[in-house]
């Protein structure tokens, strides 16, 4: 037992040292990444072993005659809490989002604190001390607190009153709904049943198992399977489809949407918001093959209103591309990710 | 055409000629112990991969770089036209970013990598800012990096062998024992008299900017290449997305870039005078008002961006001196820019990366500063082939052949020149839009929320055009000119400085229904187009910003000092109430 605290203690201890440094620009922030995709995840098990060393940590304390008062222990794990939402988290989230989190563990520390009666009398015990103001230290803070406290909220309130120039927050529909059908080079496609003419094997023939067999091996670092390479001499059908997408790709659309798929491209960074990362689990992956080519083929100037038409820069490929240039890429896009497009059933 | 070119060639070589018998008169061969510059040691060939790894990284290489990179590792992927700088061509063996000195191999060793000078796996790890080279950690495993470095060092470098004893050496420069000189006044100050004596002003240019020899400069393939433009060090491609780090130039400096006419000055340059340089060179790049680095997006290696552009109010005219109080206070706002891929002539390679944006108003009008690095001062040499205000022109585009003739990258220095240009554009009746709406990303929804598109151009005109919507020509606005006013425009050592003066709108005779009316503490939905003429750029082949807003800070109001005075009073009380409680319960315990 005593064994598994230290080992605790010991993580709690690095684990702060890291945050401390990210905080101080010591430690560069990326040192321990938030993989994209897993990030909620991870951050939670980052608490949860947070918790368990502060647990250790508070244990060795304690045994070694130099325990931490219940009330700056509360206090201490809240600061916590804030300082790792607003540092350790990359890309930031917004003051309003950190404040109702804040929130949310403040009350959960109270609920912490006043779980007994030993433990709430504890916490409140040195509130009490100070507003009693016993001794002439106490007494000393009493003063500090009632000329503070008043300041404090003035200048908060002044600030908060102060005119201030942020970016307005706009709240976009990621995926907004797709008509029933869309129109393309003079050609309706009815999006329930249109299906990708390249999913073929190498005789030619529609086959989704064949195209399965050869998608790309998931998780991080997706790399082709052994002898599914599209730029063998010898591909046929899917694979040397999959080929010709990614040449009208990489000729096209990874200015914006990136090397790598993941909405990182050269230009990525002059828009906002900025283009769509296809190895999220979020976006092709939940979404249709005929969704996809809508949006290809319509850009964003085809949005509706929710999915904000102004603030997306896609350019109706249509214009640029025939159908079947399109649906090569959307090929391409789900064998690169190693996604497979979501079905009507 | 022909003739211009081989000119250009020819005061290019000469150049290079001269820079090379100056750089050995004035340079004394600085040497160290065993005839080595000083900073550099001798070090040893790291051993061939394994067979197991160079196959793993050949799956590596088929699924992620032949894209750019292409089958044979020639740089001329499907993509590597539309693409400048371009793709590397590993056949050589020619690598910009090394440790090595110059014209040596970079530093690989597949199985045990020295941290901080195993160059390509840096440059894999952390991509190539500035370029079109992503950085692929977290996205290919270490262990994946290593392996496609494996195939690349061995199978798609052809003309030379990492391990070849006979014909390779290792010169290393001892970078992480060198310790970084002090960025002190002094320091800098010698490096500014250094980058003079040294020449290196006659490429980069007096200020730095990359202008000074902007188009005679080819790589070793024949594809034209800039210097670089010190003031973005987030653009510098071995920067290590750790750009305010002086360490890199110190590097660049010391080993040269390979395949460029960038040489190394190990050899007539000491240790000290390159740290010298590196700080001189580290102190140009932009910073905010403090002089702080700015603050870099570590998504996309470039300053992070406000989209909020707040304009101060002046009482009377506004200045038209950059250096007036006013302008030197106002907020600096940085705007990235893409290239416009949308609408044809489609713009694949944008040269203006960035433009840097501040606003000052008074009562009647609104002044925007404009200000962008851009390495030549370009002023029309024709008329355009195409009304300026058509949409789509059906331009033949040219296919994105690779390195052949009539390629982007074969034109790149070719283009015909067309004026260098920018514009403001803003929707009319941003206000009458419900709330989150704005009119359609460029040239406005439809003929009830057209945008108002403010235009200067390098040979001085000023002119204003209505869009009315995506695939529509512009009208050009005949009377409105004379609303308008250049309080500057001015070209100087790489970068254009223009002020732009437009009405604010708000007066009762002003035109609605074509003109964008300002109001104080609003968000007025704005967008910046910026031309480089020397690009071809003109018509919709610009680059193109995202909205921001521009935001007319208002005077502060009387309220804001009022309420949290009471607060605070109100909080005193409340404190004096609970105190008093307290006491009494107190009493009446002990009591």
């Amino acid at each position: 037992m005593k064994a598994l605290m230290s080992v605790g203690a010991l993580v709690g201890v690095i684990g702060l040292l890291l945050l401390v440094g990210m905080i101080f620009d010591v430690v560069p922030s990326n040192t321990v990444r938030l993989v994209e995709g897993y990030m909620p995840m991870q951050m939670i098990t980052e608490l949860a072993i947070f918790v368990g060393s502060f647990a250790g940590l508070s244990y060795m304390l304690s045994a070694m005659g130099m325990g931490i008062p219940r009330f700056w222990q509360g206090i201490a794990f809240w600061a916590f809490i804030l300082l790792y939402l607003k540092f350790r988290v990359y890309p930031p989230i917004p003051f309003s989002v950190r404040a109702m989190y804040g929130t949310v563990s403040l009350v959960a520390v109270f609920m912490w604190m006043s779980s007994n009666e030993e433990d709430w009398k504890k916490f409140k015990q040195p509130i009490m001390n100070v507003m009693d103001a016993q001794t002439g230290m106490n007494k000393l803070l009493r003063y500090a607190y009632l000329i503070l406290l008043p300041i404090l909220i003035g200048g908060f309130s002044y600030n908060a009153m102060v005119p201030k120039s942020e970016e307005p927050i706009e709240l976009r529909t990621v995926h907004p709904a797709p008509p029933a059908s869309t129109k393309v080079h003079g050609k309706t496609y009815v999006l329930q049943t249109s299906q990708n003419p390249y999913r073929v094997n190498p005789e030619g023939k529609y086959d989704q198992e064949y195209t399965n067999a050869n998608i790309v091996e998931q998780g991080m670092g997706r790399l082709m399977k052994p002898n599914a390479n599209p730029w063998d001499q010898n591909a046929q059908g899917y694979l040397k489809y999959v080929r010709e997408g990614g040449e009208i790709f990489f000729q096209n659309c990874h200015f914006c949407h990136g090397d790598n798929l993941n909405g990182r491209g050269l230009h990525a960074f002059a828009f906002n918001p900025i283009p769509a990362n296809f190895t999220d689990p979020g976006t092709i992956a939940q979404l249709q093959e005929t969704f996809i080519f809508w949006r290809v083929s319509k850009g964003g100037i085809g949005l509706p209103n929710e999915g904000f038409p102004w603030a997306s820069v896609m350019p109706p490929w249509e214009q640029h591309l025939t159908v079947d240039e399109i649906w090569k890429v959307i090929l391409f896009e789900y064998w690169h990710t190693g996604y497979y497009p979501r079905t009507w059933d | 055409m022909r003739k211009s070119a081989s000119q250009k060639l020819g005061v290019a070589a000469a150049a290079a000629f001269g820079i090379i018998l100056t750089s050995g008169q004035i340079g004394i061969p600085v040497v160290g112990a065993e005839g080595l510059p000083e900073g550099f040691k001798k070090g040893d060939l790291a051993p061939e991969p394994s067979a197991e790894m160079i196959e793993a990284g050949k799956r590596v290489y088929f699924t992620k770089c032949v894209w750019c990179h292409g089958v044979d590792g020639a740089g001329d992927g499907p993509g590597a036209d539309r693409l400048w700088p371009r793709p590397r061509n590993f056949n050589q063996g020619t690598f910009k970013i090394r440790h090595t000195a110059s014209g040596e191999l970079p530093l690989f060793d597949a199985k045990k990598p020295i941290a901080g000078q195993n160059d390509l796996f840096e440059t894999v790890t952390h991509g190539l800012p500035g370029s079109a080279m992503p950085s692929w950690e977290g996205i290919l495993t270490e262990e994946q990096r290593l392996q496609v470095l494996s195939f690349v060092t061995t199978q798609l470098v052809k003309d030379r062998k990492f391990t070849d004893k006979q014909s390779e050496t290792q010169t290393i420069l001892q970078l992480t024992e060198l310790k970084a000189k002090p960025a002190n006044a002094e320091s800098v100050k010698r490096g500014s008299e250094l980058v003079v004596e040294r020449k290196c002003i006659e490429c980069h240019g007096t200020e730095g900017r990359g202008d000074g020899n902007a188009f005679n400069l080819k790589d070793d393939w024949g594809f034209s290449i800039q210097p670089a433009d010190w003031h973005k060090c987030w653009n510098f491609r071995g920067s290590r997305q750790d750009p305010y780090n002086v360490k890199n130039i110190f590097r660049t400096f010391s080993t040269g870039v390979n395949g460029t006419p960038m040489p190394s000055f190990a050899d007539n340059t000491t240790v000290d005078e390159r740290w010298d340089i590196a700080n001189f060179v580290n102190s140009l790049c932009e910073r905010d008002a403090e002089g702080n680095p700015l603050p870099i997006d570590p998504l996309t290696d470039k300053p992070k961006i406000n989209f909020v552009v707040p304009a101060n109010l002046v009482e009377g005219e506004i200045p038209a001196d950059l250096e007036n109080e006013a302008w030197q206070k106002a907020p600096r706002r940085y705007v990235a820019m893409g290239g416009q891929i949308t609408h044809k002539p489609r713009n694949f390679v944008n040269r203006i990366d960035d433009i840097w944006v501040r606003a000052l108003y008074n009562d009647k009008s609104l002044v925007y500063l404009l200000e962008w690095d851009d390495r030549t001062k370009s002023v029309a040499e024709g008329k355009l082939p195409w009304a300026p205000t058509q949409v789509n022109i059906d331009v033949k585009e040219q296919d994105p052949k690779t390195g052949e003739e009539g390629s982007i990258a074969a034109n790149q220095n070719n283009y015909k020149v067309y004026n260098d240009a920018i514009a403001i554009e803003h929707p009319v009746k941003w206000k009458e839009l419900p709330a989150p709406i704005k009119p359609r990303y460029l040239f406005g929804t439809n003929d009830q929320f057209p945008v108002d598109i403010v235009k200067w151009e390098a040979d001085g005109s000023i002119r204003a055009f209505k869009g009315t919507g995506w695939d529509k020509d512009f009208e050009e606005r005949d009377t409105y000119e004379e609303s308008l006013k250049v309080l500057k425009a001015e070209w100087k050592n790489g970068r254009w400085y223009v002020m732009i003066q437009r009405p604010l709108g708000n007066k009762k005779d002003q035109d609605y229904d074509e003109d964008t009316f300002f109001e104080v503490g609003q968000y007025v939905p704005t967008v910046f187009f910026a031309w480089d003429g020397h690009n071809g750029d003109a018509g919709r082949k610009m680059a193109v910003s995202a909205f921001f807003y521009t935001f007319l800070n208002p005077p502060i109001p009387r309220e804001t000092y009022i309420y949290p005075a009471v607060i605070a009073f109100g909080i005193v009380l409340l404190e004096g109430w609970v105190m008093t409680r307290r006491a009494n319960k107190r009493k009446g315990k002990t009591l």
